[in-house]
């Protein structure tokens, strides 16, 4: 058997996150383990350190202690670059699209970290808009979109290097319901046929609770 | 075919985003290479109308002593020169800058009136002045500018000439210059039984002799019968005359101060930009962009600023290189012509400051924590 079907996608050991010279701990010795094609969401209130953990998970930030490991891998800080660019796909609550870009070349910009060929990248680009219903607002810029519309742009450029695990920070938290309940109506749709990672991080307790699996996070811990 | 994105596209993005920075950055490094161009290219040109002043003469060898500016030689070393078996012509000359008016002056010239040299010259009107004589010819550009003619008067320290011709030079030296008879500029120059130097055009290259080793010859002959003196290749003199010297450090200095400025112009627009795109930086980090291509994101509009500028300043320095063409203290001095080696070494400066301006931005950009750039407001 590989180290794929043996460990867990995502494991973190003893993980904690600590700021200002150890004077405020965001997180307080987390164990997590999180197979892979799962859907987990995290919840917990303000300052409780989802996000925290979203960021560790994601290799966006390093621990302060513990470990995070891929696929049975420590993930080392060198590493972190290749696994964001490679694994993961961000989805974030303001979006994060950059202004100077249409909506195609937004969905662009992750694959030029891969230095895939420019025909392929915009080939691919459309068709992620197009299935996530874009495909009349390709050459939009970010201020000619709806809120609704800069997520689903948010969510395709997530796709963009076709990840094995979709980490969703308060993907809701700018959209109003109609809109809030599409995008994860689309989140859970894209993780079902692609068989990817999920992981929300959200504060609303009916998407929370909607997922197969709900960690809440109080204090910097997991509540039992 | 859908619009594809490539990271120069990326960056001129950019850069369009802030239309005005960019175009006061681009104004700032064009005056820099502006200064580049026309400073380098007059001082440049000047080097290579003194080269074409002797190589339209004919002329091999100056004999001077070491000191070009003062340079003194008693004339009776003329006669020891033409004794030089290798030696066809030599003959004397007085060289000096003069105020003809506040605003003309001129390069002198004290000649022989049967002297080889007039062969560079074409008379468009008059003729050739008469030793003894209080007479000069001058060069059509500086007839112009003083607005002369055969048979007017020059008045020059003090003495009076008849313009006894007026001559097309090869070279804008010889086109902005007074050339009187030697006699008469020493007379002028208070150089009774002096002159400048001797100028000496060689016979032909014996077969089999290559030239390097026929100049060198020549140069220990003439060196070996007027001890104390110089005898140098008119190339070498062309090139590393004080004038040129001179020229060439006023030019370099002059052009690195303003590039140091041009410098600092791209580097703060850049600081300015990776400041206020902190944020986007954090998503590029956060989206798997490694340092590098950060740094080359940065780097590329860095550089894109230099070489843009860099064409502006071509433009401006032609331009100012014209206009110092043109004006009567100039235009003596100057001709218009850019060479291709000087417009890439501009193109190149330009590109390179736009790299060096880039450096530290890139480098602060490239190393900002994904997660700290995503907080940054």
């Amino acid at each position: 058997m590989t180290d794929a079907q043996t460990h867990p996608q995502l494991e973190v050991r003893s993980l904690r996150k600590s700021y200002d010279d150890g004077r405020i701990e965001a997180l307080r010795g987390v164990d997590l383990s999180i197979g892979a094609g799962d859907y987990v969401a995290i919840s917990g209130a303000s300052g409780s350190g989802k996000s925290t953990l979203l960021h560790l998970l994601g290799g966006l930030d390093v621990p302060t202690s513990g470990q995070v490991f891929f696929k049975g891998q420590t993930l080392a800080a060198s590493d972190l670059d290749d696994y964001r660019a490679r694994q993961i796909g961000f989805i974030f609550q303001a979006f994060y699209l950059l202004p100077t870009l249409s909506a195609i070349e937004n969905v662009q910009v992750p694959m030029l970290a891969l230095g895939l060929h420019a025909q392929n990248r915009a080939q691919r680009a459309e068709a992620l808009l197009v299935e996530l219903g874009l495909a009349h607002r390709l050459n939009q810029y970010p201020n000619e979109l709806s809120a609704g519309e800069r997520q689903r742009v948010a969510i395709a450029r997530s796709l963009a290097n076709d990840p094995s695990i979709l980490m969703a920070d308060e993907p809701t938290g700018n959209l109003d319901s109609v809109n809030s309940a599409r995008i994860i109506e689309i989140l859970t749709g894209i993780q079902k046929k692609r068989g990817m990672t999920l992981i929300i991080v959200t504060h609303e307790n009916d998407i929370a609770n909607a997922a197969p699996r709900h960690i809440r996070i109080r204090d910097g811990r997991i509540e039992p | 075919m859908p619009a594809q994105l490539s990271l120069t596209g990326f960056a001129w993005k950019n850069l369009w985003r802030r239309r005005l920075r960019t175009l006061l950055t681009l104004c700032g490094i064009g005056m820099a290479i502006g200064a580049f161009v026309a400073l380098v290219g007059f001082s440049r040109s000047f080097e290579t109308e003194w080269l074409r002043l002797y190589s339209s003469s004919g002329t091999d060898i100056a004999v001077v002593d070491k000191n070009f500016m003062n340079s003194s030689v008693d004339q009776g070393v003329v006669a020891k020169v033409r004794g030089v078996s290798i030696v066809e012509q030599a003959e004397p000359m007085i060289f000096n800058i003069m105020d003809l008016t506040p605003e003309v002056n001129a390069i002198v010239f004290g000649w022989l009136d049967d002297t080889y040299e007039f062969n560079s010259l074409t008379f468009t009107s008059g003729s050739r002045f008469r030793n003894g004589k209080p007479e000069v010819i001058i060069g059509d550009t500086l007839a112009r500018n003083l607005n002369k003619k055969v048979g007017d008067s020059l008045v020059m320290q003090g003495s009076t000439f008849s313009v006894a011709g007026i001559f097309h030079g090869g070279t804008a030296l010889e086109a902005g210059a007074v050339i009187l008879p030697l006699d008469q500029m020493q007379l002028l120059s208070s150089m009774q039984g002096k002159v400048s130097g001797v100028h000496v055009r060689l016979r032909p290259i014996p077969a089999g002799e290559t030239q390097e080793h026929y100049f060198k010859r020549a140069q220990a002959a003439i060196e070996a019968v007027v001890p104390g003196l110089n005898a140098q290749l008119a190339t070498d003199r062309a090139s590393n005359n004080q004038f040129v010297d001179l020229a060439h450090a006023v030019a370099w200095g002059t052009s690195a101060i303003a590039l140091i400025v041009g410098i600092l112009g791209i580097a703060n627009t850049m600081a300015m930009s990776v400041f206020e795109r902190t944020r986007e930086i954090g998503i590029l980090r956060a989206i798997g962009w490694k340092s590098w291509l950060v740094m080359l994101l940065i780097e590329t509009e860095a550089t894109g600023l230099g070489f843009a500028g860099g064409i502006i300043g071509i433009g401006a320095g032609w331009a100012g290189l014209r206009l110092l063409s043109v004006l009567p203290k100039t235009n003596i001095f100057v001709s218009t012509s850019l060479t291709p080696l000087h417009l890439l070494q501009a193109v190149a400066i330009s590109v390179l400051s736009g790299i060096i301006a880039g450096a530290y931005p890139a480098w602060r950009g490239a190393h900002l924590s994904p997660v700290e750039a995503l907080r940054h407001d």
